[in-house]
C-alpha cells in the first residue's frame, strides 16, 4: 500500500512507471498478436526508423523545460542533410568536413533563433515558426546549388560515412543506437546532474527569480536552442547515412512526433518540469506503437497519426484534469485513508 | 479627426503600409507588375489563407492557438469534394462541411476551455487524428472530377478582377471587424485574451467566449476548405498540410500577438495577402519560387523582432516619462526612491 502511495505522490517517477507499463503492455499485446514483433532485428529496425525523433526529443525537452518551444528542429534536419550532400558532392569537401560544416550551420541557426527569443523577448513559438520557414527555405536554396535535381536526392556517399548507420556492434546492435545512448546520457546528466540543468529548470519555473538569484537566464535560454539545433544536426547526419540520400526536405514531418514524445514524457509545456528518462520512454512507446500496429493488426501506416494523436490528446487532457480538479490528490487521499485504516500500517 | 488618427495608429495599419511598400518595390523592379489584374491576382490567391487566418485570429485573441486548422481544412475539402462528385446538392455539402468544422471547433474548445489542456499540444493531437481520418475517409486516393460549375465559379469576378470569393471574404472580414469592435460580446475576446482571470472577475463569460472562439475558428477553416475545393479543383489526402503555420504567420504579420488580447481580423487578412503573394511577387522580381520559404521566414522574423523591440522601447519610454513626471512634482525623497527604482529596472 505504501508503495502505491509513493507511486502517486512522486510525480515524475510514477509517470515513468506508467510509461514503462505502457511499453510492457505494447510488448505483451503485440507479441501475442504476432511473435515476429519480438524479433530483435525487427525491433532494432523500428528503433532505427525513429531515431531522429528520439535524438531531437531529448534536447527539445531542455527547451520546453525553460518554458519555450522549438518547432524549427525538423527543418534543421533537412538543412543538415542537404548541406552535407551539396558540400560533399558539388564543392569537393571531404565527407567529414561537410559534416562539420553542417553542424556549424545548425549551431548558427539555433544560436540565431535562441538569441532572438532570449535577448529580444520574442515569443519562442513565433521565432521558431519563422525559423522553420527560413531554414527549410535555405535548405531548398542549397539544393538548387547542386547539379543533382532536388527531388532525386544526393546519393553515393563513401562507405566510411554510411558506416554510421550500417555498422553493428557485436553484429547485432546498430551503431546509431549507441550514438543515441550517448546523447541520452549527455542530456540526462546535463538536465538532472549538473548545475546547468538546475539553472535550466529554475529559468523555466520563474525566469525573473532566476535572474535575481544571479543566473544569466537569457544565456541559459539561448543555450537550450543551440543544444536542440545540435541534436537536430546529429539526427540529420544519422538519417542521411541511414537512408543513403541527402534531401532538403528530410525530417520535415517530424515536428509533431517530437513534441508528442516530449509532452507524453511528462514535460510541462509551461516549463519548469521535465524528465529526460520520461522523454526517452515516451519516444520508445510511440515508436513501438507505430511499428506494432501495422505489423500485428494490419493498420495502414498512413493511419498511424490517429492512435498517436489520440494518445497525445488523452494524456494532455488526463493530466490537466488530474491537476486542475484534483483527481490525483483525490486518489492520493483515498489511498492514504485506506492505509490509515489498515491495522498494521503506521501513518 | 480623432477617429482617423486612431485608424492610422492601429497595428494593422503598419501591415497595410508594409503590403503597399512591398507592391511598390516590386513595381519599381518590374513595372509590369503594377497592373490591376496582377494586384487582384495577389488578393484572389489569398482567399483561403485569409479565411483560415481570420479564424485563427480568434483563438490568438483569447491567448490560445489552434494548429488543427490545416487538417480541418483538408477533411472538410475531402468531404465536400466527394459529396459534390457523387452528385449531392451544393447546399447540403456546404452545410455538412460547416457542421464538421464547427464540431472540430467544439472538440478543441472542450479540450482547451473545459479541460484546460495546453492549446498548442491539444490541437496538435487533434491535427494528427484529423489527418489520419482524412486518409481513412479518402482511402489515400485523390478526390477528383468535381462538377465543372463548382470549379468554374472560383474564377467568376465581381468587382474588377477580384473574384466573388474574395469580395465576399472582404465583406465577411469587415462585418466580423465591426462586430468585434462595436458589440459588447465582440469586445469579450480581447478582454479574455488580455487577462482571463480579470475578465472572469468582472463577470465576463470567459469559458463561453473561449468556446465561441474555437467554434468560429473551426467554421472559418471549414469555409476555407470548401473554397479550397472550388479553387484547386481536386483534393489530396495531404491538402491543407502546413496551412496552420501559414495562418499563424499571417496573423503575426498582421500585428496579432500570440500572447493574446492584441490585434484585429483586418490585420490577419492583410497578413494573409502578404503570405499568399510572396511567391507571386518573387516571380516578378526574377527569383525562382524556391526563395518562397526563406523570404517568408525572413519577413516573419524581422517583423516580430522589430515589433518586440519597438514595444520594449515604448515601455521604457513610458516608464521614464512617468518617473520624470513624479520627479518634477515630488520631493527629494521621491526622487531618490525613483532613482533606485530606475536602477532596479535597468539591472
Amino acid at each position: 500500500m505504501t508503495r502505491i502511495k509513493q507511486l502517486l505522490t512522486k510525480g515524475q517517477a510514477s509517470w515513468n512507471l506508467i510509461l514503462i507499463g505502457l511499453l510492457v503492455l505494447e510488448f505483451v499485446v503485440f507479441g501475442a498478436a504476432n511473435p515476429k514483433f519480438l524479433r530483435p532485428a525487427l525491433l532494432f529496425t523500428s528503433i532505427n526508423d525513429n531515431l531522429p525523433v528520439f535524438m531531437i526529443a531529448l534536447f527539445v525537452t531542455l527547451v520546453m523545460v525553460t518554458g519555450g518551444i522549438d518547432i524549427q528542429v525538423a527543418s534543421l534536419v533537412g538543412l543538415t542533410s542537404i548541406t552535407i550532400g551539396v558540400a560533399w558532392q558539388d564543392f569537393g569537401f571531404s565527407i567529414w568536413a561537410a559534416v562539420a560544416l553542417a553542424v556549424l550551420i545548425c549551431i548558427a541557426c539555433g544560436a540565431f533563433s535562441g538569441f532572438l527569443i532570449a535577448y529580444c523577448g520574442v515569443q519562442a513559438m513565433v521565432v521558431t515558426l519563422g525559423g522553420s520557414f527560413l531554414y527549410s527555405g535555405i535548405a531548398l536554396l542549397i539544393s538548387t546549388l547542386s547539379s543533382t535535381e532536388s527531388y532525386q536526392g544526393i546519393g553515393g556517399f563513401p562507405e566510411e560515412f554510411k558506416f554510421i548507420a550500417s555498422y553493428q556492434v557485436f553484429g547485432a546492435i546498430p551503431f546509431q543506437l549507441l550514438i543515441y545512448v550517448a546523447m541520452f546520457a549527455i542530456a540526462f546528466i546535463l538536465l538532472h546532474k549538473t548545475k546547468y540543468g538546475r539553472k535550466v529548470i529554475l529559468t523555466g519555473v520563474n525566469a525573473q527569480a532566476a535572474e535575481f538569484s544571479g543566473i544569466n537566464s537569457r544565456l541559459v535560454i539561448m543555450s537550450t536552442y543551440v543544444l536542440s539545433a545540435v541534436a537536430a544536426a546529429i539526427a540529420g547526419i544519422v538519417l542521411t547515412a541511414y537512408l543513403g540520400t541527402a534531401k532538403s526536405d528530410l525530417g520535415g514531418s517530424l515536428t509533431m512526433d517530437i513534441i508528442t514524445a516530449v509532452v507524453l514524457g511528462g514535460t510541462l509545456s509551461t516549463g519548469g518540469k521535465g524528465s529526460i528518462i520520461g522523454t526517452a520512454l515516451a519516444s520508445f512507446a510511440i515508436a513501438f506503437l507505430k511499428f506494432g500496429l501495422p505489423l500485428c493488426f494490419k493498420v495502414g501506416t498512413q493511419y498511424l497519426n490517429i492512435p498517436v494523436g489520440i494518445l497525445l490528446v488523452a494524456v494532455i487532457v488526463g493530466r490537466s484534469a488530474a491537476s486542475s480538479t484534483g483527481y490525483l490528490s483525490m486518489l492520493r487521499t483515498l489511498v492514504s485513508s485506506k492505509v490509515g485504516n489498515g491495522p498494521k500500517v503506521k501513518a | 479627426m480623432g477617429r482617423i488618427k486612431n485608424l492610422l495608429h492601429a497595428r494593422s495599419m503598419s501591415s497595410f503600409a508594409f503590403l503597399v511598400i512591398l507592391f511598390l518595390v516590386v513595381g519599381l523592379i518590374n513595372p509590369a507588375f503594377l497592373t490591376p489584374s496582377n494586384i487582384s491576382a495577389c488578393f484572389n490567391t489569398s482567399v483561403v489563407y485569409t479565411l483560415v487566418a481570420v479564424g485563427m485570429a480568434f483563438t490568438l485573441f483569447i491567448g490560445e492557438i489552434d494548429v488543427s486548422v490545416g487538417a480541418n481544412l483538408g477533411l472538410v475539402a475531402a468531404v465536400v469534394g466527394s459529396m459534390l462528385r457523387d452528385g449531392q446538392s451544393m447546399g447540403l455539402a456546404i452545410i455538412v462541411g460547416v457542421v464538421i468544422g464547427a464540431m472540430i471547433g467544439l472538440i478543441n474548445a472542450w479540450g482547451v476551455a473545459v479541460m484546460k489542456a495546453p492549446s498548442l499540444i491539444f490541437t496538435l493531437g487533434v491535427n494528427g487524428v484529423l489527418r489520419g481520418i482524412v486518409y481513412v475517409y479518402t482511402n489515400g486516393a485523390w478526390v477528383e472530377n468535381l462538377p465543372k460549375g463548382f470549379k468554374d465559379f472560383s474564377s467568376v469576378t465581381a468587382v474588377g478582377d477580384l473574384t466573388v470569393y474574395y469580395c465576399a471574404t472582404i465583406v465577411l472580414v469587415a462585418v466580423i471587424q465591426l462586430l468585434l469592435v462595436r458589440t459588447k460580446r465582440g469586445r469579450y475576446f480581447h478582454a479574455v485574451g488580455d487577462n482571463a482571470q480579470g475578465a472572469t472577475l468582472v463577470g465576463l463569460p470567459t469559458r463561453t467566449t473561449k468556446i465561441l472562439a474555437y467554434v468560429i475558428c473551426g467554421v472559418m477553416a471549414a469555409i476555407g476548405g470548401i473554397i479550397f475545393c472550388s479553387r484547386i479543383g481536386f483534393v489530396t489526402p495531404a491538402s491543407g498540410n502546413g496551412y496552420e503555420m501559414k495562418a499563424i504567420a499571417a496573423c503575426v504579420l498582421g500585428g496579432i500577438s500570440l500572447l493574446g488580447g492584441v490585434g484585429s481580423v483586418v490585420g490577419s487578412a492583410i497578413g494573409a495577402v502578404i503570405m499568399a503573394s510572396i511567391s507571386y511577387l518573387l516571380v516578378f522580381m526574377g527569383f525562382s519560387s524556391n526563395y518562397d520559404n526563406a523570404i517568408t521566414g525572413i519577413i516573419l522574423i524581422v517583423i516580430v523582432v522589430v515589433d518586440a523591440l519597438l514595444q520594449r522601447r515604448a515601455i521604457v519610454k513610458n516608464r521614464h516619462a512617468r518617473l520624470a513626471a513624479r520627479v518634477s512634482s515630488g520631493t527629494e525623497v521621491a526622487a531618490a526612491a525613483m532613482e533606485k527604482a530606475q536602477e532596479g529596472g535597468e539591472a
